[in-house]
């Protein structure tokens, strides 16, 4: 990979020592996952913690995590188009970037959750058109070639300089209802489910694009910190201000939708929809999401964002991302988590689960789902896989970029 | 027009009032089905008699144990009725909307089956499933006896599609098929058939003499969790109890 960095014409970016120790260890454990992932094929998905009744894991809350993730992309690149703000232009390119990288990853995140992975064509030989789905794999197509096409306009040097910003300010407009549209759509995979009151709240999608600009902006502001750090990446002052800005109000935003559905389901008092809420609540058996969300990834990035003292240090603005990620990353699992684990049916003696084991009951009233190594493996790998795909993507980036400096 | 007369509507009624909760439907039905360990097509609920849509005890409170045959609410007031739940054969099936590749589909007479062949594993009508009755083969079949029982062939409906299979393939799910293979040469599911006690009618809805089609009709019989609006094809008739108007 490196080789094709250096290719003679573009100036040559070495790869230093750090970069090296960073690639392999990245490498490492892409590797790691694909054993992890040819041992689940050999099983079956027996290898995973899922059963019956948390029939969905890992995979599908790191599924909607990289999805959130690409949305910073196509919101600072539009946004600095479409509303004209100026200093989130420089960041266009590291956005469009993790875009496609993370949409890309976030698609080969459905392939280890399927029971059968080889016949995934068919979800474009026989679409079922009423399945969001089906709607979500589109979307998510459209979504990355789109990323894909922005990019390469961007560093197209040789189109003349006015044809291509019109060509970037056309993308911006299309990219930014695309972008709601792949939150909404992902958001509705839930969204629209009867079955799981958990679920069922028209918030979901104003959910999912704030959590996606949030995480996206995080991602972000935390490839540019690293840039900074190891490849002297410079930022003017208002772009920083500007991000944390942005990430700060996305967070209230997104704290408040969440709040207002916990006030909603906390006042109704409707059982089934309390069940789920309890779980997650102090004192219930899954609390930790609420604390990983509300201050682990709530209130402690907020104050760092906010208090001009702590946010202009990289280091402080870096575990604020951090943390903002962690924080969205609970909110995925309070998600399927807090739909699946207490069925609508709470009588005795619960739903199968589909699996047997001499002297214990094959039935669960309340899901339990521990993840196992596998899904572990495979999720870092594709995390591993995605980080790899932009640390190459900021070096093509940036030797493109010295390129057209010096031509 | 015509054609619709003569479309059956498959429906089946479960009277409460006979149910005595012993499970031999729900053993009948892994024996014919030739389920695996762990798997439940079928299953008898504990309820309380006076929950006739598995909403009140399913969540109002916990129910007093979750051992089955355990009388629901406080000494003295105690009182239990049973609830038998399989795939409820949804007229507007969750199910049905989320599959992605059609793999889970309605027939014609109105039987909600799966395609063995095409199902992908994603586990989204698990999902989107409100009755929890959907099973998935998360690894190979873990069968209790060396040798099939039941059926014990594959069959498909006229179009080809392999909706049993007594081999279970990998990653795929599975649930009751009002037994498929049964009803298309007349004759009865098969927990219809065993039910000791008669509890169960089966018949075709769109028959006005037939027996499930007047019970269920009769304004006492209700569905399994109404205000979801699946419309179900499987209908309750709820325990009468004394001193209830
Ligand atoms: S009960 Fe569940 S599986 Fe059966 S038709 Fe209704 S939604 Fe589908
Ligand atoms: S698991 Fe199979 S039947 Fe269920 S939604 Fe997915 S493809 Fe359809």
């Amino acid at each position: 990979m490196a080789a094709r960095v250096d290719t003679p014409g573009l100036r040559p970016v070495a790869l230093g020592r750090t970069s090296r120790i960073w690639l392999s260890l990245l490498g490492i454990l892409v590797f790691w996952g694909l054993g992890a992932w040819i041992y689940q094929l050999t099983q079956g998905l027996i290898a995973t913690g899922m059963r019956d009744v948390v029939s969905w894991g890992l995979y599908i809350f790191s599924f909607a995590f990289f999805v959130g993730l690409s949305a910073g992309g196509l919101i600072m690149a539009s946004g600095a188009e479409v509303f004209g703000v100026k200093s989130l232009r420089p960041l266009a390119p590291i956005g469009v970037l993790t875009a496609a990288a993370c949409v890309l990853v976030a698609a080969m995140t459905i392939i280890p959750d399927l029971g059968n992975p080889q016949r995934v064509w068919e979800i474009f030989r026989y679409p079922n058109w009423s399945s969001p789905l089906v709607w979500d794999i589109l979307i998510i197509i459209v979504y990355f070639a789109f990323a894909v096409t922005d990019l390469a306009v961007m560093h197209r040097w040789t189109m003349e300089a006015g044809k291509r910003r019109r060509t970037l300010r056309l993308l911006a407009y299309v990219g930014l209802p695309t972008a709601v549209l792949l939150h909404s759509i992902t958001a509705w995979i839930f969204g629209l489910q009867i079955s799981r009151p958990w679920w069922n709240t028209a918030l979901m999608a104003p959910l999912f694009v704030t959590s996606a600009i949030l995480s996206g902006t995080a991602l972000i502001a935390l490839v540019a910190l690293v840039a900074h750090r190891f490849d002297r990446f410079e930022l003017p002052r208002e772009t920083w201000t500007a991000l944390a800005a942005l990430m700060a109000t996305a967070l209230a935003v997104d704290l408040f939708l969440v709040g207002s559905d916990y006030v909603t389901i906390l006042w109704g008092n409707v059982p089934r929809e309390r069940a789920a809420l309890d779980l997650i609540l102090p004192g219930g058996s899954w609390q930790w999401l609420f604390w990983l969300e509300w201050v682990v990834g709530g209130l402690v990035p907020f104050v760092l964002l906010v208090t001009p003292r702590f946010r202009i240090r990289p280091a402080v603005f870096a575990l604020s991302s951090v943390l903002v990620m962690v924080g969205v990353y609970a909110f995925r699992i309070e998600l399927v988590v807090g739909g699946m684990i207490k069925p609508l049916l709470q009588l005795p003696p619960g739903n199968a689960t589909g699996s047997y084991r001499l002297g214990q009951t094959s039935f669960q009233f309340q899901g339990i789902y521990h993840p196992t190594w596998v899904e572990y493996g495979i999720v870092t790998a594709l995390a591993a896989f995605l980080a790899l795909l932009i640390t190459i993507g900021y070096r093509w980036l940036r030797s493109v970029e010295r390129a057209g400096a010096t031509a | 027009m015509a054609a619709e007369t003569t479309t059956k509507r498959w429906g089946m009624v479960i009277d409460q009032n006979r149910c005595i909760g012993c499970w031999t439907c729900a053993v009948g039905c892994k024996e014919i089905n030739n389920e695996p360990l762990g798997f439940w097509w079928n299953r008898i609920l504990t309820a309380a008699p006076g929950d006739t849509t598995g909403e009140s005890s399913a969540t109002v409170a916990d129910p007093a144990s979750e051992s089955i045959d355990v009388p629901h609410g406080t000494f003295p007031e105690l009182d239990m009725a049973y609830l038998p739940v399989a795939c409820q054969h949804c007229e507007d099936a969750p199910c049905v909307k989320v599959c992605p590749v059609g793999a889970t589909f309605r027939r014609d007479d109105g039987t909600v089956l799966v395609d063995y062949e095409r199902c992908i594993g994603c586990r989204y009508c698990i999902a989107a499933c409100p009755y929890g009755i959907r099973v998935f083969n998360w690894g190979d079949a873990d069968q209790p006896v060396d040798f099939t029982i039941g059926y014990g062939k594959d069959y498909r409906t006229t179009d080809g599609r392999l909706v049993f299979t007594p081999d279970r393939p990998r990653g795929v799910v599975e649930k009751c098929t009002l037994c498929v293979e049964r009803i298309d040469t007349g004759e009865q599911p098969f927990c219809v058939e065993v039910c000791p006690v008669g509890a169960r009618i089966f018949g075709d809805l769109n028959d006005p003499e037939s027996e499930v089609a007047q019970l269920a009709d009769d304004g006492g019989a209700t569905q399994l969790l109404p205000d979801l609006g699946t419309n179900p094809r499987i209908f309750y008739l709820p325990v009468e109890q004394e001193g209830s108007v």
